[in-house]
């Protein structure tokens, strides 16, 4: 069976259905103008499915935590909805378990750093409820780390890769994937979907992307070229959702997967490389990063360091927490309606 | 009596309805546990030592978010609110996150009953206060239920777009909606499906029956005494404490010195007390159970100013006449039915 990495099924579920997977027109076993629904996962062999639980870059500084829940719990709910189609599962153990019971095990992947909301807390809430990865960024900075436009002539950097705080959450462990693991080095983030599979920006390859503009061409990235990447750091991830409308002909949907198989093959892959590319590759990486997490210190050990204050932006916040922010035990009434005018005259000088 | 108090308490640990510590974590500390030891913590009204000391057996820890985050940051502040519990839960050998009435494996049935090899553990739990943080959106409400959330305090002081807060005039935050909306029942429902006990602290009255009427299971008031004690309108009336009686629900009686004594400039154990003996006339002392509110508000009654302190209360209890079995219930068993009741 296959595991490709990220598939935004649950976006188009809250863009058609506002996530009301019980509607008539939700069914997941006759859906047809998605790139997805269970019968063609079947035709696709698909094993296991990273879901990810992406929300725009236009939510960061608004209602992004939210909206990440709520698309968190459309992918649990979907588990819960179709048992003998789904498992929904938090490790490589339980992906091997799925795979046995013929089920497609469903992971959760989050999109993009704006989710966090430059919160570690967060971070940690969002693995505790079941993401296994998080690409650092989307097509928007976050207030740590920069994403791929600034490599092209669409943005300027800001952080030049990952900020001081970036850095600090990159140290973590805590057993979210992340899309690579060097510090210093410009992200290469999953990026603008043009379009086209920007198959190689999702590899799990430890390399770093220099940019690759998402202008692939509709047959097989040359990188994929044994010579430029080992098989060994391949996986297969295309990024499917109806937004984009263009995947290359031949792989329309999520039933095609045999046909890319079919090509690697025809091209002299062995069956060895072929199988680490559909699913080996991935669970010897998700494996290891599960070990490097159990090894780490004892409890007491998560990281605790807020994100600078005047590195955030937006008005949709509170300052709560931080020295002289708003905020105090909370007074009798009277008391606290003095306290909340005082907190609000003295932002405002 | 002294004695027999502490007897009782040796067997009977206390699980008490609420406290704001971790809201103090932030304020004092930014939520950053590395730099305070939690067992002799002097800047708050509670620290591990003292709990132990007034034999509390689990806590519902608040993990409240201020009102004014309502419509902003409301739900990462109560993400980083668990987060800051579970973390200390964690790092403590003897407290332990448990989710449930047995705790979460058959072994941990015991900690309840706090004999666990090596120690006495306290139990830790997690109660959300005030609808807002949960943004109208009843995914984050189940996401918070996975997280480990045990209960829900509909409203804080202010109102949320489904919810109306006893508070009036604090804030100006949907100031049409009264009692629960079309989905202010909704959350209710969901909150019945989920397991997740409804806390009704600091509703309106039209709120508190609103949800007394739909609810299929009991319902607790986490931290709230009585209106016909002290007629505060953070107190329950006693028509409501008939319903709550009838509901098989508990109202955990709270120390706030402001909602006791209604500006009497003595507050006391036996002005605590009163409520308790108020109560059980009412609604029956199946009906109760303890909610300090500590470290949440300021003042306090004389001889219970921090969470050492509880064993006092037991023993004016005891001097008025309270029977074991009826203190077994208000420490604990009546917190417990009402628990498995809603599971």
């Amino acid at each position: 069976p296959s595991l490709p990495r990220h598939n935004d099924l649950p976006w188009q579920l809250l863009w058609k259905f506002n996530n009301q997977l019980r509607l008539p027109a939700a069914n997941l076993t006759v859906l047809n103008d998605t790139h997805t629904n269970i019968p063609k996962l079947r035709l696709g062999h698909v094993g296991a499915q990273f879901w990810s639980v992406y929300v725009p870059c236009e939510t960061q500084n608004k209602d992004a935590v939210r909206r990440t829940l709520e698309q968190i719990d459309v992918v649990q709910r979907m588990c819960d909805l179709y048992p003998d189609t789904f498992a929904c599962v938090t490790d490589s153990s339980g992906i091997e378990d799925a795979f046995q019971s013929g089920k497609v095990a469903s992971l959760i992947g989050v999109e993009g750093g704006h989710s966090i909301d430059s919160s570690l807390g967060v971070l940690r809430s969002l693995y505790r409820l079941g993401a296994r990865y998080m690409t650092l960024t989307h097509n928007c900075n976050t207030p740590w780390a920069d994403n791929w436009l600034v490599d092209t002539d669409g943005e300027k950097p800001v952080h030049h890769g990952l900020s001081a705080f970036g850095k600090v959450r990159n140290s973590i462990s805590c057993g979210v994937q992340e899309q690579w693991h060097w510090r210093d080095v410009v992200l290469a983030s999953t990026g603008a979907m043009l379009g086209d599979l920007p198959l190689v920006q999702c590899s799990i390859s430890l390399f770093v992307h220099p940019s690759i503009h998402p202008s692939i061409q509709p047959s097989i990235h040359p990188s994929l070229h044994p010579s430029v990447h080992p098989p060994t750091h391949q996986s297969i991830c295309p990024s499917l959702s109806v937004g984009w409308h263009r995947v290359p002909t031949g792989l329309e949907d999520v039933s095609k997967y045999p046909a890319l198989v079919a090509e690697l093959l025809a091209r002299n892959w062995t069956e060895e490389e072929v199988k680490g590319a559909l699913a080996e590759n991935l669970l010897r990486v998700f494996r290891r990063v599960e070990e490097v997490s159990g090894a780490w210190e004892a409890p007491g050990s998560a990281l605790e360091t807020p994100i600078a204050f005047e590195d955030l932006e937006g008005t949709c916040r509170t300052r709560y927490g931080y020295p002289n922010g708003a905020g105090t035990a909370r007074p009798p009434p009277a008391a606290l309606a003095l306290a909340l005018a005082l907190a609000l005259l003295l932002s405002v000088l | 009596v002294r004695e027999r108090a502490i007897e009782l308490m040796q067997d009977a640990r206390l699980i008490d309805g609420h406290n704001d510590f971790v809201l103090q974590l932030r304020i004092l500390y930014q939520n950053r546990l590395s730099r305070v030891n939690l067992r002799e913590l002097n800047t708050t009204h509670t620290n591990l030592v003292k709990l132990q000391a007034g034999y509390v057996g689990a806590q519902f820890w608040s993990v409240y978010v201020l009102c004014s985050a309502q419509n902003k940051d409301a739900v990462r502040l109560t993400l980083e609110q668990i987060d800051v519990v579970k973390r200390m839960c964690n790092s403590y050998e003897e407290l332990e996150l448990v989710m449930t009435s047995q705790g979460d494996a058959p072994s941990h049935k015991i900690i309840f009953k706090n004999v666990v090899a090596g120690g006495i553990k306290i139990a830790c739990l997690i109660g959300i206060e005030g609808g807002h943080s949960i943004d109208s959106s009843l995914a984050t409400l189940r996401m918070y239920y996975d997280l480990g959330v045990r209960y829900m305090t509909l409203t804080h002081s202010c109102n949320t777009p489904w919810s109306e807060s006893s508070s009036k005039g604090i804030h100006n935050f949907y100031p049409s909606v009264t009692g629960l909306t079309a989905f202010g029942q909704e959350v209710v429902k969901e909150m019945n499906r989920l397991g997740m006990l409804i806390d009704l602290s600091h509703t309106s009255y039209s709120t508190a029956k609103a949800a007394l009427n739909i609810s299929k299971a009991p319902v607790i008031f986490s931290h709230s005494s009585a209106f016909s004690v002290c007629n505060h309108s953070r107190n329950v009336p006693d028509d409501i404490l008939q319903q709550l009686k009838k509901n098989k629900g508990i109202i955990m009686v709270t120390f706030n010195a402001d909602v006791l004594a209604c500006g009497r400039k003595t507050v006391n154990i036996s002005t605590l007390a009163d409520h308790f003996d108020h109560i059980k006339k009412i609604a029956g002392s199946e009906s109760i159970g303890i909610g300090g509110d500590y470290d949440g508000v300021e003042r306090f009654p004389k001889g219970l100013e921090d969470v050492s302190k509880y064993p006092s209360l037991i023993e004016e209890l005891l001097r008025r006449g309270w029977n074991e079995t009826e203190l077994k219930g208000v420490l604990r068993e009546n917190f417990l039915r009402v628990f498995r009741e809603v599971e």
